[in-house]
């Protein structure tokens, strides 16, 4: 416990007269700094030959009939340690204490509480896929949302902008993107369940600060809409060429989950889904959702509040001031404090030890990423989610996600009236990469197909996994959906 | 013998004592930034768990990293935003922003004129040292003309932002600017920008010995120190129009702003209110 300084001794506080009243010096609180001596305008403080309980040797006035005191207070003004003080501010006994008088600080209105408020819709509802997120997000319990406009994600914010207020929650269209998810991050710190969405040219921008919440493992959702690119490229059509940047976007090692729905109803599942993700491994979670999903309008069935599973934090166990912030338990997820619980949080982008407290040391920086890495790796098989259409007795097996994975659906049963034996692997889990699926596959599959609106990007990663089955590729530069046809027609030439 | 008891400082419980020795210079004028801030923290008597300090990057925003608050070091720039999810979430926080000039000015530039605009209640603290001081002293956007800096050998030529004037017509309802010369008015000027409600903003101009004053004359700290001393006009009131700093010129210091406003936190509560009476 702190105590103050108590001066019992009238001889180590020296006054003078100004004109502001007497001037104290509290000798044992100066640091010799020797800045009252130096800009003294009179030059009459002097070094005192006495040491003070710090070590150093404090101000003394000392005047000559040349030069004289004149009362200016110049000392007191810019002693750093506040050790000079005038009569106003030391009327009371402890003059090396601050006077204390009460100060109105305001407090700021808290946000309402909505009784009732309407944040479940259970019932059937015929949404777009962009509505149906923003609802599975306000279902989840998210309260705080920071955006920037871009298409193909305006709807979620306006939709959100319209919801929030109705269930005490806020809406904030900040000034970029990059301001949104960094608004995202402080409101997730703050204990609130928070989000944003964008689509390609705003989730780069956003890529520093998710690097920043994988580093500090803040919980949080970003959804991405992809559009064509690269920079503004289709502002209005569709592709999945961000999949790559949602891994590697943000610069060093981190893990990051990402998953696709290929339907309204899922956008409205997998975005609650998203948020437990993020609370259980304290980790940014993006909903990588395309232009033609997000677009889409279909029958989206809301269930009852109760049936709705949500996941929180892990609170920390031990008492404020006494944990370490980033000791992770075994699951290698630390507990999370949030802010004014009185842990005295330190959260930084700089490599950080349990504490939290910046390190420069590889051994720290071994330890601390490996784990953030770690915590996902290892825990990959809780995460992953894929479906599987008719791949028991396949000979060729589409890969597919999102909006593409519809189009091969049909394409498969297509292939199938004709007799080859297709099937598909719809990614739904796309980071971490449903790895061990592929490889199981790829034992009895010799055709893998990937199709993707994109130049091949996931197609790289399995044919990482599926070796040494042969990987061939149907790609397309975004603006379309492939046609059920097409991926026939190169189904039937992998099949040769 | 006479007798003194001196024990702790009582401001200890204010600083991670654990982290000490710091980072800074010798001679750098953060540590006056640092000790009035948590003076001030003490002096308000606001309960220190509901405190919390962001920052950007750069050597003040090295600042919170010693206070034992909740305390939050961003990304480059990017201090501002988060400061304001943190206290549209939880408005009960007193929220604080201590970061450089360049961090909140040059890179963060977008971010500050619009919290000042929304008018969200922050206070936000800029150290401005006129260069950037953790990358090695290039020039940034408060360097004045003509000063040299790493990235200006022959003289900068670009023309300087006065904070004060920049924060006052994007909307903050306090500005006012000091030197670490003048700790006891940094002091005070926190305390009555925590007394506002709404928007704050406070210019510090700290001496950077290391990074810019020993390429402008000026040899060490006690020299700018002794600048400050002597270009140094305390105006409050003044018209913030004024308060160009040029590489030798007069500092104008003082109270620029001190106005009322409805604040975010306000209007946030009345659109929930507005959205809910219109939904019964
Ligand atoms: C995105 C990004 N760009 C550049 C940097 C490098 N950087 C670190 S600190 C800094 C400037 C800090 O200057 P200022 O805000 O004035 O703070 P000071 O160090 O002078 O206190 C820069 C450019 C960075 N960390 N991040
Ligand atoms: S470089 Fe300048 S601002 Fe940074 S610690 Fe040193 S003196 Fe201070």
């Amino acid at each position: 416990m702190a105590t103050t300084y108590i001066i019992k001794d009238d001889e180590k506080t020296r006054k003078w007269k100004t004109p502001h009243g007497e001037l104290y010096i509290i000798k044992d609180r100066c640091k010799g700094c020797g800045f009252c001596i130096e800009f003294c305008p009179k030059k009459v403080l002097v070094e005192s030959k006495e040491f003070n309980a710090k070590g150093y040797h404090p101000p003394e006035l000392q005047e000559d009939e040349t030069k004289k005191c004149i009362n200016c207070g110049f000392c007191a003004m810019i002693c750093p340690e506040f050790a000079i003080f005038s009569e106003a501010d030391a009327q009371s006994k402890d003059v090396g204490q601050i006077p204390e008088k009460e100060i109105p600080i305001p407090e700021s209105p808290k946000i309402p509480e909505i009784k009732k408020a309407r944040d479940v819709l259970t019932g059937e509802h015929f949404w777009n896929g962009d509505v149906a997120a923003a609802e599975g997000a306000i279902a989840a319990g998210c309260k705080f949302f920071a955006g920037y406009p871009i298409t193909p994600s305006t709807e979620v914010a306006e939709h959100i902008a319209e919801r929030m207020p109705q269930i005490g929650g806020v809406y904030v269209q900040m000034e970029d993107e990059i301001a949104s998810i960094a608004a995202v991050l402080g409101a997730a710190w703050a204990g609130v369940k928070a989000m944003t969405a964008t689509s390609g040219p705003g989730f780069s921008l956003m890529q520093e600060n998710i690097g920043l919440g994988a580093m500090t493992e803040t919980p949080c959702l970003i959804i991405n809409v992809q559009r064509g690119g690269p920079s503004t490229g289709l502002p209005t059509l569709v592709a999945q060429s961000d999949v790559m940047q949602a891994k590697w976007g943000t610069h060093g090692d981190h893990e990051i989950i990402a998953l696709a729905p290929n339907s309204p109803q899922e956008c409205f599942d997998l975005t609650i889904e998203c948020f437990n993700l993020a609370y259980k491994y304290r980790t940014p979670v993006v909903l990588l959702m395309d232009e033609s999903v997000g677009h889409m309008t279909e029958r989206v069935v809301v269930p009852e509040k109760s049936k709705i599973k949500l996941v929180d934090r892990k609170k920390p166990k031990g008492e404020p001031g006494k944990v370490k912030i980033y000791e992770a338990d075994e699951d290698l997820v630390p507990p999370m404090p949030y802010a004014g619980e009185g842990y005295n949080i330190h959260m930084t982008g700089l490599t950080h030890d349990e504490r939290g407290y910046p390190s420069t040391i590889a051994e720290t920086q071994e330890r601390m990423i490996k784990r953030i890495c770690d915590k996902i790796r290892v825990h990959a098989d809780e995460i992953v989610r894929y479906e599987e259409f008719m791949t028991e007795d396949a000979e060729v097996v589409v890969v597919a996600y999102g909006i593409t994975s519809r189009v091969v659906k049909r394409a498969v049963l297509m292939a199938r009236e004709k007799g080859i034996k297709a099937g598909m692997l719809r990614l739904i889990t796309i980071w971490p990469f449903p790895e061990k699926k592929v490889r199981e596959l790829a034992k009895k599959v010799k055709n893998f197909l990937v199709v993707e609106i994109n130049y091949g990007q996931i197609v790289l990663e399995v044919e990482r996994c599926a070796c040494p089955s042969k990987v061939s590729f149907l790609g397309k530069m975004g603006g379309a959906v492939h046609t059920p046809e097409e991926v026939l027609k190169k189904m039937m030439e992998v099949c040769k | 013998m006479t007798m003194h008891e001196v024990e702790e400082n009582p401001l200890d419980v204010y600083l991670r004592a654990d982290r000490m020795p710091h980072i800074w210079c010798s001679g750098c004028g953060l540590g006056i930034v640092t000790g009035a801030f948590i003076r001030a923290i003490q002096k308000s008597k606001v309960d220190p768990k509901l405190v919390s300090v962001v920052a950007g990057i750069g050597c003040t925003g090295r600042i919170p990293g010693y206070l034992n608050f909740d305390t939050f070091h961003t990304t480059h720039g990017r201090a501002i935003p988060f400061a304001i999810g943190l206290k549209i979430a939880k408005p009960e926080l007193h929220v604080f922003v201590i970061s450089g000039d360049g961090d909140l000015f040059a890179i963060g530039g977008n971010h500050i004129i619009h919290a000042a605009r929304r008018n969200v209640n922050i206070t936000v603290i800029c150290v401005n040292n006129f260069n950037y001081g953790m990358t090695g002293g290039q020039v940034g956007p408060t360097t004045p003309e003509d000063a040299r800096t790493t990235t200006t050998p022959y003289g900068n030529i670009e023309p300087a932002f006065n904070l004060p004037y920049v924060m006052a017509s994007a909307g903050a309802v306090y500005v006012a600017r000091w030197t670490t010369l003048q700790p006891r008015k940094i002091l005070d000027s926190i305390l009555e920008a925590m007394q506002k409600d709404g928007f704050s903003f406070i210019e510090i101009i700290s001496p950077c010995p290391t990074a810019y004053g020993r390429r402008n004359a000026q040899r060490d700290a006690m020299e700018t120190m002794k600048f400050y001393q002597y270009k140094t006009k305390v105006k409050n009131g003044a018209d913030p129009k004024e308060g160009d700093i040029s590489l030798t010129g007069e500092i104008l210091t003082g109270k620029f702003v001190d106005i009322q406003k409805t604040t975010y936190m306000d209007r946030v509560k009345m659109l929930i209110d507005k959205a809910n009476k219109k939904g019964a």
